[in-house]
């Protein structure tokens, strides 16, 4: 008879463990914080995105921070001027000061690569996410070519094979074509992207420097035409040269 | 004490800017000014939007401005239509005077017909770079 009760609570005790009342449960994640998530598991970047203008990538502002005494090279002290204004005849911005405007950016994310979209000039760039590595005879390019590698929840990405024609950010900052951009990009929540840049570049700065942002999803935006060429009054007037 | 500070203050100013196409290349940040007119044409086109206004200085002469502004797609986001200046309208426009000397300025923010005060420079911060010069 004691033995029956026994086995009684015996099995009463197995089913209470089993049925998780006294399990752990953990807090409940509420929409507002989950990130959306590519089949793979892989955060979804996807978005039209919402910067800071970031016009010198050493001034603190709003939604960024920059490095304040930037490590120049004799060099590049001897080249803080830009004798010809690129921008301003509508050439590309280059891929740091492109991400540095004000202007939207989508992102759209695949398995294999993130291509962005920058209403800035109308332009695109892709970050490849294959698994690829740098060709090995990159030809200079105005914005470089991109990798992208996922660590965790962040995506670092590692561009290189730039031409010499741009400038890292309005304000003029200059760089060679060693130069090296490595980002970093983590959707903190669904509408936020944390983002840093830092620029390495031996022809240019003696070490590297880091500027960092944080970007804001704009469900309500669309990235609209630009065409630069269609008034450029300036240029056309003969006001910037 | 004094005269050091000073030296400083000039020396500071005298370290040669980033010449390039920016607000301060063109624009001089210490003479702001509002204009009232009467608008005449707006090219609602990129890099930037052009308006030219007829203000009417103390003696009732008129002058001619010519206004720089962001592209139509900033605008539009910061509460700009196509249509928000028409011809023959009223507009307050604050912002900086050209460098050379002409009668152009950069438009700072507007006050439209309808009483709303818009801005018109890439950044909403409330800096004299606010301008909206560069092309991106």
């Amino acid at each position: 008879m004691r033995i029956r009760i026994l086995l009684i609570w015996a099995l009463g005790g197995l089913v209470l463990a089993t049925s998780g009342v006294f399990a752990q449960t953990a807090p409940a994640k509420s929409a507002a914080t989950e990130i959306p998530r590519m089949p793979d598991g892989k955060p979804d970047l996807s978005g039209v995105w919402q910067r800071p203008f970031v016009p010198d990538m050493s001034k603190n502002g709003k939604d960024q921070q920059g490095e304040p005494q930037l490590p120049f090279t004799d060099w590049a002290k001897q080249h803080l001027i830009e004798e010809f204004d690129y921008s301003a005849h509508c050439l590309p911005l280059g891929y740091t000061r492109a991400i540095n405007s004000p202007m939207p950016i989508e992102i759209v994310q695949r398995p294999d690569r993130i291509v962005l979209l920058y209403e800035a000039m109308n332009n695109f760039h892709e970050i490849f996410t294959d698994g690829r590595d740098h060709p090995k005879d990159l030809e200079p390019t105005w914005a470089g070519h991109s990798i992208g590698k996922w660590e965790g929840d962040t995506l670092m990405v590692d561009t290189i094979g730039f031409n010499d024609k741009t400038r890292v950010d309005t304000e003029g900052h200059p760089h060679t074509e060693a130069l090296h951009v490595v980002e970093h990009f983590r959707r903190t929540d669904p509408k936020h992207l944390a983002y840093d840049v830092t620029i390495i570049d031996p022809g240019a700065y003696t070490k590297p420097w880091k500027n960092v942002r944080t970007f804001t999803l704009r469900p309500d935006w669309d990235v609209l035409e630009y065409n630069c060429e269609e008034n450029n009054k300036e240029v056309n007037e003969g006001h910037i040269k | 004490m004094r005269t050091k500070f000073a030296f400083l203050i000039a020396s500071l100013t005298a370290i040669p800017m980033l010449a390039h196409h920016s607000f301060s290349a063109e624009y001089d940040s210490k003479q702001g000014l509002t204009l009232k007119g009467t608008v005449t044409k707006v090219e609602w086109l990129n890099p930037h939007v052009w308006f030219y206004i007829d203000v009417k200085d103390d003696s009732g002469a008129v002058q001619h401005w010519q206004c720089e502004a962001g592209p139509p797609n900033m605008l539009a986001r910061n509460g700009w239509r196509k249509d928000s200046l028409k011809l023959g309208d009223q507009v307050t426009v604050n912002g900086f005077r050209a460098k050379d000397g002409t009668n152009t300025a950069n438009a700072r923010d507007i006050i439209l017909p309808d009483g709303r005060k818009v801005f018109s420079g890439q950044a909403e911060d409330a800096d004299a770079k606010g301008g909206s010069k560069s092309n991106e």
